[in-house]
């Protein structure tokens, strides 16, 4: 193993446990296809980078943001049904990323490229996956009432509002760091997997959240250990070992 | 000498989507009465006792309440997601309560400690309406504006929960808001009684208020004497019919 190598595995860890946290948000607030047609938003975002030659991060990451405060919008400001708004909306976005994004790069965008990390990039990603777990925890109580009872948050001064806002302002950050692990297609199975998986084992809520964070950890050093063995790409190996630990803890399942 | 009521509503109206829901309803209540919200499904009942936690924003008039009033809300429906992994102690902890108030507070609500280490998620629709209750109570609530559930309340636990009010406003001594589908329900218990049909269409005390003719404004005729008739042998041994 290299030494960049492990910097890119303990960085990865960080930002898996950040997908796994958020990722138990959004299992309880069933926002899960939400995340998953999100994630799209971003490839518009990282083509331009690519056509203009700015680091594609930065350009997802904007592109995620022009997003949130879309469904925002939506969800708050209007009458459509955001099912079948989100669901026109990031389609046109990933066909006209994909219009826009030369083909050889096109499959790293979607499926992820470890190859292409910058120490400039880890650093950045590292402490974006800090501040998102750091804000999660702070906020723990009123993310969780929020997705569980949204009724009761108001009895407790927590604006449902504002909450919708913080979860979809985490789930933009925790996909704009992971995409370049696993890709725009695939990073959504990054936080719902796991926390899929950790509800079909765990026995009370804290024990929820440890084992989305921990198998969510475990997949993406596992995804990127197998990458590093075969001529596997990282983001495809993450989701199928993520996968299989879903598929041994339905046979868990009380 | 008249205690300073814990609320006054002057002629409030709320508008969902530019529809009028309720209006021109005005009341008051005092530390430690029972005020029972009656009328029939539709009638903006929900929607007036959402307006007063201040989930929904009214559209015209006054909601005054004693500075400082600490509100416990029971809401009508409280879904919990059936593989929601979460005991009844970790969700009441979401609201931060102070030392000792956890134990303190499920004495109160008639819960064993065992009650705490139970799954959230496999407790039947009563079992959850206490556990709510337990959360409202976690404050020290002063008033408690209690949404009776229509559907799916297990008989035993409707029963239940109307004795438990009515122990809380003995030994704790708050006021509530009870809506309501069950005239037994506002007979025994409450001290005022305002009948909602998107107006106001009575206030006051039920004996005097409640007239068949006001009844028959609020419910039509028919549907609710027939209904009455019909179910009057069981209404005498248990609650909720509906």
């Amino acid at each position: 193993m290299t030494e960049p190598f492990l910097i890119i595995l303990g960085s990865g860890m960080l930002v898996a446990a950040a997908s796994g946290l958020v990722g138990s948000f959004l299992i309880l607030r069933r926002m899960s296809l939400l995340s998953d047609a999100l994630s799209h938003v971003a490839l518009p975002g990282i083509a331009l980078g690519v056509v203009l030659r700015f680091t594609p991060l930065w350009g997802g990451l904007a592109a995620l943001f022009i997003g949130v405060i879309l469904i925002w919008l939506i969800e708050t400001k209007t009458k459509l049904a955001t099912e079948s708004v989100t669901g026109v909306l990031f389609v046109t976005a990933l066909a006209a990323g994909a219009l826009l994004i030369p083909e050889h790069e096109l499959l790293e965008a979607f499926f992820g490229s470890v190859e292409k990390i910058t120490l400039q990039q880890i650093a950045f990603q590292t402490l974006i996956a800090i501040a998102i777990i750091s804000v999660a925890l702070k906020f723990l109580k009123p993310l969780t009432l929020f997705s569980v009872a949204p009724d009761l948050s108001i009895s407790v001064k927590v604006s449902p509002v504002k909450m919708q806002l913080l979860l979809l302002v985490l789930i933009a950050l925790t996909i704009s760091v992971g995409i370049s692990f696993v890709g725009v297609l695939l990073i959504s199975a990054l936080s719902i997997i796991p926390a899929a998986t950790a509800r079909n084992l765990a026995w009370n809520y804290r024990s929820f959240l440890a084992f989305s964070v921990a198998l969510a950890i475990v997949s993406l050093a596992g995804g990127l250990l197998v990458a590093q063995r075969y001529a596997v790409t990282p983001g495809i190996a993450t989701v199928l070992i993520a996968a299989s630990f879903f598929a041994v803890s339905l046979f868990w399942k009380k | 000498m008249k205690p300073e009521p814990l609320l006054e509503v002057e002629n409030l109206a709320v508008a969902l989507d530019g529809k009028t829901i309720i209006e021109h309803v005005s009341f008051s209540l005092e530390p430690q009465q029972v005020l029972a919200v009656i009328g029939p499904n539709g009638s903006g009942k929900t929607v007036l006792l959402k307006t007063l936690v201040g989930i929904i924003p009214p559209a015209h008039g006054v909601i005054r309440w004693r500075p400082g009033t600490r509100v416990g809300y029971l809401p009508q429906r409280f879904h919990v997601d059936h593989y929601l992994p979460m005991t009844v102690q970790e969700f009441l902890n979401l609201k931060s309560p102070a030392k000792g108030a956890l134990h303190r507070t499920i004495a109160a609500a008639s819960m064993g400690e065992k009650w705490l280490r139970r799954d959230l998620a496999h407790l039947s629709s009563g079992e959850l309406q206490k556990v709510l209750l337990a959360w409202a109570l976690l404050d020290e609530p002063q008033i408690l504006l209690f949404d009776e559930p229509t559907e799916n309340v297990d008989m035993v636990g409707q029963e239940s929960i109307y004795k438990l009010l009515h122990r809380l406003q003995d030994t704790m001594r708050v006021a509530l808001i009870i809506v309501s589908h069950d005239l037994h329900v506002v007979y025994r218990y409450a001290n005022n009684v305002l009948c909602l049909n998107k107006q106001m269409v009575c206030y006051g005390e039920p004996e005097e208020k409640l007239t068949p003719d006001t009844l028959s404004k609020l419910y039509g005729d028919y549907a609710f004497f027939h209904h009455r008739h019909s179910n009057h042998q069981r209404d005498d041994h248990r609650y909720g019919h509906e």
